[in-house]
């Protein structure tokens, strides 16, 4: 009688867990990221917070074919061997349906590994290094902005301005030398004449003081930072004490979009001055509804104005359960093949993914973007001076400088 | 020109160093351990001279005693707390649990991150300067207005340390105690409270080093990685638990990063100090003031 009840007791767990999800079952989406350092908790905090308005507002309205949303995290402090194994943690452990979030390219190319072998859609949130897309993965869709398109954009706007001699200071990690290379590359192509060389930082460091000390001789036209925050900050503020830049011959040109981080002025105070920037977000860009709906929400939540990074974040989200819809299911290969085939109403514009090998693979490529420069020390953003608006060429006689 | 400027640099850094770096050499003269939370006693200093001012409206000349007497209170609730343990009811060294103190003050380490993290967030600050002179101009060299005090600031710490040190009742029973703790018990002193204030000047030490250098490099919860690197490697060269060899290494090893990465390669600036303590391991392990060994 007891060998029987065991194996009733058995088969009816087999049976149970063989039934199809239920309808009030939440489709569990998995997502990696910063939530403690050495990595950047900063962005890790602006991913979640993009993520969970995205979340609450799918599920304030019936959740995605009848079921909610969760979002499961795991805390890859910005190691790459951790995002492998939160990653597979992910995808054998809670069973996740995609994972989306993906920020810190090193991290990143250390994901994509498990989500290729497993064959489960990978949301690429902010992995700027071209590499993540140049090893071809089906399952890897990439929303973030991308390092040919940073680098593409920055070595236009130095040849547009006519100048001589350009340093680059690069983080070292795969976006900052990859951002830095690729741009040298392509100044090579558009602007031979223009003297370039790069110089990689440790973005531990705190003192970059000898950097910078042998560009006082001879400064150069443009400073190019391709480095996040805390090390990016500390590099303005020395440069700033050096007098090497803003001046009336210096400028810096940032390649990350800093002045989006609510930090930023914060960090920098008079060393952010007239410094030009690449960015992915103005309040001048056309904003569809939903947009408007997150930028509300992240005012309300957190009283800082929406920025690029949060928009990326609910962009990746929400092209996973547009994805989940055009499905219809929550298979792994039917969901990458809808995400692949169908128009992504984006909340930065509308999109659809490349499928040419490289850089560009299952990339959204028309990306916007804008070059403003930052004119007086606490400004928003909505209030600087566009260099080049949206769609438009850079005018570089919009630029000021200050005076002495 | 140039080099007068990384001269100068190394200088300043080299006196940031040796504030960082004191506070574990002592620590580890009288306990023989090492405290992996040190560079928490620095991002905590760093923080309460921040918030303290910035959030509190305080002038940040009183914002400084107030991150120094947090970092000493910090230092005197670890002793008191996690490391009483370590040596209490052991009458010998030879019994003592080291493999404890590594595991607690690693701990304690990622601990205080992780809530620093959580409650105050991840975001950076910036503290305010001291002194509200911007660049000026000494001859060649460049510098700020908060670089010149801080670094001011720094040296008058390290001689006022000194002082203590040789010349205060305190600073003697430390001495005893580094010597030979049973021999002090003996001649009368209190070894328990003297290993209690130690860890209250380390903790002050780094504290004050980090509300200096908060306005100079943004304070953000894992700030206390880069004193931490930086004072290990000093209190190695200087010879472990020797205070005079801790303040020369500082401006030694301030010094010569800064020319090796304009002459040699600033990528590898950092690891420059890991190369020099290799060396002072192979060729002078006992550091540059530190001693042989002794048997009592």
């Amino acid at each position: 009688m007891k060998i029987r009840a065991h194996w009733l007791a058995a088969l009816s767990v087999a049976a149970l867990a063989s039934l199809p999800a239920r309808a009030a079952d939440p489709i569990l989406i998995g997502v990696s990221l910063t939530q403690s350092p050495p990595g950047s908790v900063v962005q890790g905090t602006q991913v979640k917070d993009g993520m969970e308005i995205v979340k609450d507002l799918v599920n304030a309205k019936g959740g995605v074919l009848g079921r909610p949303i969760k979002l499961v995290y795991e805390d890859n402090q910005g190691i790459p061997e951790k995002g492998r194994a939160a990653t597979e943690k992910l995808i054998t452990s809670d069973k996740v349906v995609a994972l989306a979030g993906g920020h810190q390219s090193s991290v990143c190319l250390a994901e994509i590994e498990v989500a290729h072998r497993y064959k489960v859609p990978y949301v690429n949130t902010n992995c700027w290094s071209d590499e993540v897309r140049k090893r071809g993965y089906p399952e890897v869709f990439n929303t973030s902005p991308y390092n040919t398109l940073v680098s593409s954009t920055m070595s236009t706007t130095l040849a547009a301005m006519g100048v001589k001699r350009v340093v680059a200071f690069a983080e070292n990690t795969d976006f900052g030398i990859g951002q830095a290379k690729l741009t040298g590359e392509m100044l090579k192509q558009k602007a031979p004449q223009i003297e370039y060389k790069f110089e990689t930082l440790d973005r531990s460091s705190k003192d970059f003081t000898a950097a910078l000390l042998p560009l006082r001789a001879n400064p150069p036209d443009v400073i190019v930072l391709s480095m996040l925050p805390p090390a990016a900050y500390l590099v303005m503020n020395q440069v700033y004490e050096q007098g090497l830049a803003p001046s009336p011959k210096t400028i810096l040109y940032d390649g990350s979009s800093l002045a989006d981080y609510p930090d930023f002025w914060q960090n920098v105070k008079e060393a952010g001055k007239y410094m030009l920037s690449f960015a992915l977000y103005h309040p001048q860009m056309k904003q569809p509804p939903l947009a408007n709906e997150v930028a509300a929400e992240y005012k309300k939540r957190t009283g800082n104005d929406i920025n690029r990074l949060v928009l990326q974040a609910a962009d990746s989200l929400e092209l996973v359960i547009q994805g989940l819809r055009v499905a219809n299911s929550t298979e792994p290969d039917k969901l990458i093949n809808a995400m692949r085939t169908m128009k992504f109403d984006s909340l930065r514009g509308v999109s659809g993914f490349s499928t040419e090998p490289g850089y560009g693979y299952q990339q959204w490529l028309e990306i916007p973007f804008v070059n403003y420069e930052l004119t007086a020390e606490k400004q928003p953003i909505g209030q600087t001076v566009m260099i080049q608006a949206p769609g438009q060429k850079f005018d570089p006689t919009k630029i000021i400088r200050p005076t002495k | 020109m140039l080099a007068l400027d990384l001269l100068a640099n190394g200088l300043i850094y080299g006196c940031f160093y040796a504030l960082m770096a004191v506070g574990l050499a002592m620590i580890f003269g009288v306990l023989k351990v090492v405290n992996f939370a040190h560079g928490e006693f620095f991002m905590i200093g760093a923080y309460t001279y921040v918030l303290v001012s910035l959030k509190l409206g305080v002038s940040p000349w009183l914002a400084l005693p107030g991150a120094a007497f947090a970092g000493a209170l910090l230092g005197w609730l670890v002793e008191r707390l996690l490391m009483r343990p370590l040596y209490a009811s052991y009458a010998s060294w030879g019994f003592m649990k080291d493999e404890y103190a590594v595991v607690v003050t690693f701990g304690l380490s990622l601990l205080l991150i992780n809530l620093v993290d959580k409650i105050v967030g991840p975001y950076s600050f910036r503290g305010p300067p001291l002194v509200d002179i911007g660049r000026f101009a000494v001859g060649p060299v460049l510098l700020t207005g908060q670089k010149a005090i801080a670094a001011a600031v720094a040296v008058a710490l390290m001689v006022a340390l000194a002082l203590f040190i040789k010349r205060s009742v305190w600073g003697l029973q430390i001495q005893a105690v580094a010597q030979n703790r049973l021999g002090a018990s003996l001649a009368g002193i209190d070894a328990t409270r003297t290993t209690s204030l130690i860890f209250a000047v380390s903790g002050m030490l780094a504290a004050l080093s980090g509300a200096l250098l908060a306005p100079l490099v943004n304070p953000s919860p894992d700030i206390g990685a880069f004193p931490a690197v930086k004072s290990y490697v000093i209190v190695v060269l200087g010879g472990m638990g020797s205070i005079w060899g801790a303040m020369i290494a500082a401006l030694i090893l301030g010094v010569s990063e800064a020319f090796f990465s304009v002459y040699v390669s600033y990528d590898y600036r950092d690891a420059f100090g890991l190369v020099i303590l290799v060396a002072v391991l192979l060729l002078r392990p006992q550091g540059l003031l530190g001693e042989k060994g002794r048997e009592v």
